[in-house]
């Protein structure tokens, strides 16, 4: 069962094609990152997945049906542009959003006052929002989104301005969703966050998918071309090796780039056959070298 | 849809209520209207109520004494006036301006420096006024009246009334006339406006001063809540509100939402305004209440709150779009005072509606629909258009509020989600064209 399915998703505002060709399928219970620079079409396409906006053409379906307003009171949806009525007190305004999502005024209230004793904020409910910080005013957002027990949430840069410690907070809240069972979307362009928490992704780059799939057979097909080796002793034999596409001495460690279709176990060999090796490490390639890698090669 | 609309219209009356702003329009609003009208008439009939004294500078002394008596006179016959009307209704006129009590004193000496040294007198205060009457200027026809305050209209048409009526009576008398015939000649005869109906039209003055009145509370509410709307979305784009908003309501259901509970705030502070009017206007609390209660009938409330609603729900709509096409307050001024042009409009039109409620132009206005509103109403209070003009002018304005809520929606839908800079023309049309 797929949460959300994209089928050849496109929308153009007037010359300018903010996404083109996307598809996508999320299943129940993953963590799924939407990632790509800013201007890549993630909001856009966000923006439709809740029918703020509707694609030109191409299919959306959400919980296995055509997109229905009715499955909004199952979305949560934190906006990259965070926003709250400043002058409205803090449990106002999560009963009014949650009623919006559908909730009765009564349910709303006591999840509200449940949500923030769990987000370690219950004494600003009777605040004014403008009366609160940043970061607090942060976690009544991350509330709102929560509030009416969704099955799907989308978070849209979700650790942006977080401190170290509530950004570790919201991660172990997002953790525990998922453990229910919830589905997850992060939009981020800050690939090193989600890169620990995303089962699979979508890398989009100027309205077109550039690269998607499960990450770490993702990381497979793209990495472990990477060595980093520890020895002490001669290293020259790394010099015209048909082994060695290029590398780079730092000192105390080189970091190697095999060359195409090489064996790392038999440079591993080898060097043990020259040196004391004292660490060997197939390096897997970070997302954002991937991106910054099909991204290149899509350019070029 | 309507649950969430009836949501957005909630929070939105339940915050406004809330606040002070309201608190403070409600009791500031007829004060400024009640003090802009009654003000002035309280303070001049401060001013008058001492005796004024005067000097009337004569050639012939009888024709002194003449206009002395009149000016003397004149306080009598107010007098009795206001007896007469008291006796028909008990409520006191209390500003009504009171006729001045004059003091005359009589200078035959009309030689320059005589006037020059009375003048000196009114200069210095130790005199009110001089009537410099001498036979020359008699014959004239043009007798000067030196005053401090040459611009006080009540005063020195009482003046022009009673040196003319003064020197009328002199003319008749030589003609062997007796003081009774004169009085009989000179009283006025009242001409009574009465519609087919039979129904009076009461003082004109009144049902002027009402219809201004209630043409201003018009006006200023709805321009004072059709900028609230845009306000109101306006804050709602540029704290970002919107985007949280759109993952559960529609664009459509945010805009109706924001105009119901906008609109509800401002009947209630309405309903306030009327219920404290009667209140006060039965005790007998607001000076001229009684007058004025007459002038505004039922009829007239109800066709007010009639045509506030109606011009309410087309210029708010407008200042909904507004507010979503612009990025902040500098934005808005200018098209915010596009929007309000026609409304602008039936004010400067307001006397020639009065002195011509049937003209052509006067019923084109009254179901023009960005004018109608305000002119339609203004028809109503001062004569009973014929209804066919009633209904074509609240039938052209429901049309037009139609058509101006389906194309303001799609301005507002694209609007909310474009930050950044202002929209042109072509764009806005082509926000519109959007599926």
């Amino acid at each position: 069962m797929y949460t959300i399915e994209l089928d050849k998703v496109r929308k153009a505002y007037g010359q300018f094609v903010a996404v083109n060709d996307l598809s996508f399928k999320i299943e129940q219970g993953a963590v799924f990152g939407l990632l790509g620079p800013n201007g890549a079409g993630k909001t856009s396409t966000i923006r439709m997945m809740i029918g703020i906006t509707a694609p030109d053409t191409g299919e959306i379906r959400l919980f296995g049906q055509p997109f229905h307003r009715q499955h909004l009171n199952n979305i949560g949806y934190l906006p990259e542009e965070r926003g709250l009525y400043k002058k409205m007190k803090v449990l106002d305004q999560l009963i009014f959003l949650g009623e919006l999502h559908g909730l009765t005024a009564a349910i709303a209230r006591q999840k509200a006052i449940d949500w923030c004793k769990k987000m370690e904020i219950s004494e600003k409910l009777q605040s004014k929002v403008e009366e609160l910080s940043k970061g607090m005013q942060q976690k009544i957002q991350f509330i709102a989104a929560l509030l009416h027990d969704p099955d799907f949430i989308i978070m849209d840069e979700p650790f942006f301005g977080l401190d170290p410690v509530n950004a570790t907070l919201l991660k172990d809240v997002l953790l525990e969703l998922k453990k229910q069972g919830k589905t997850i979307l992060f939009s981020t362009h800050r690939m090193d966050q989600v890169e620990k928490l995303c089962d699979s992704i979508c890398l989009i780059n100027k309205g077109v998918p550039v690269l998607q799939g499960n990450l770490k057979q993702l990381k497979s097909q793209f990495g472990k071309n990477n060595v980093q080796i520890g020895y002490e002793g001669d290293g020259s034999f790394l010099e015209h090796n048909a082994l060695v596409g290029s590398f780079n001495n730092y000192g105390n460690y080189v970091e190697v780039q095999l060359a195409p279709g090489a064996d790392s176990q038999q440079l591993l060999r080898m060097v043990a056959e020259r040196s004391r090796v004292n660490r060997f490490e197939l390096m897997e390639p970070s997302l954002e070298e991937i991106f910054i890698e099909v991204v290149g090669k899509n350019d070029a | 849809m309507m649950r969430n609309t009836f949501l957005i219209a909630r929070r939105e009356y339940i915050e406004r209520i809330k606040t002070k702003a309201f608190l403070v329009m409600t009791i500031l609003i007829p004060a400024i209207m009640a003090g802009s009208l009654y003000l002035p008439g309280i303070f001049v009939s401060r001013m008058s109520s001492a005796a004024k004294h005067l000097v009337v500078a004569v050639s012939d002394p009888q024709t002194g004494e003449i206009i002395r008596r009149q000016l003397e006179q004149v306080r009598q016959e107010e007098q009795q006036e206001r007896q007469e009307i008291e006796q028909k209704e008990p409520q006191p006129r209390r500003t009504m301006p009171q006729a001045s009590r004059f003091t005359v004193d009589m200078d035959t000496n009309t030689s320059d420096a005589e006037r020059a040294s009375l003048a000196d007198q009114v200069k210095q205060k130790k005199l009110d006024g001089v009537i410099w009457a001498p036979r020359e200027a008699l014959a004239a026809k043009r007798v000067t009246f030196i005053t401090r305050d040459v611009s006080s209209f009540e005063e020195n048409s009482q003046i022009q009334m009673s040196v003319a009526r003064a020197l009328q009576r002199e003319t008749l008398k030589s003609k062997g006339l007796t003081d009774t015939e004169i009085d009989n000649a000179q009283s006025l005869v009242l001409v009574a406006p009465e519609n087919p109906s039979g129904g009076g039209a009461g003082d004109f003055k009144t049902t002027f001063f009402a219809l201004v009145f209630l043409i201003t509370v018009l006006y200023v509410t709805v321009l004072l809540y059709g900028i609230n709307v845009m306000q109101a979305v306006l804050e709602e784009k540029s704290s970002r509100v919107m985007e949280v908003m759109l993952a559960s309501a529609k664009p459509k259901e945010l805009m109706a939402g924001k105009i119901l509970g906008v609109g509800a705030v401002s009947l209630t502070q309405i309903g306030i305004w009327v219920l404290a009017g009667v209140v006060f206007a039965s005790g007998g609390l607001i000076a001229n209440g009684a007058e004025l209660a007459k002038a505004i009938s039922l009829r007239t409330v109800l066709f007010f709150v009639v045509f506030y609603v109606l011009g309410y729900a087309l210029y708010s709509t407008l200042y909904a779009a507004v507010g979503a096409m612009v990025n902040s307050q500098q934005e808005a001024q200018q098209l915010q005072q596009l929007v309000a042009l026609p409304l602008i409009l039936p004010l400067l039109m307001l006397s020639y509606i009065v002195q011509y409620p049937g003209a052509p132009l006067s019923v084109a206005a009254s179901i023009f629909p960005l004018t109608s509103p305000l002119i339609m109403f203004a028809r109503i209070s001062l004569q009973i258009p014929p209804w066919w003009q009633i209904g074509a002018s609240i039938g052209v304005l429901v049309i037009t509020i139609y058509g101006i809520v389906l194309l303001c929606a799609r301005i507002y839908r694209v609007g909310i989600l474009m930050y950044g800079k202002k929209p042109t023309l072509p764009e806005i049309m082509k926000w519109i064209r959007y599926a």
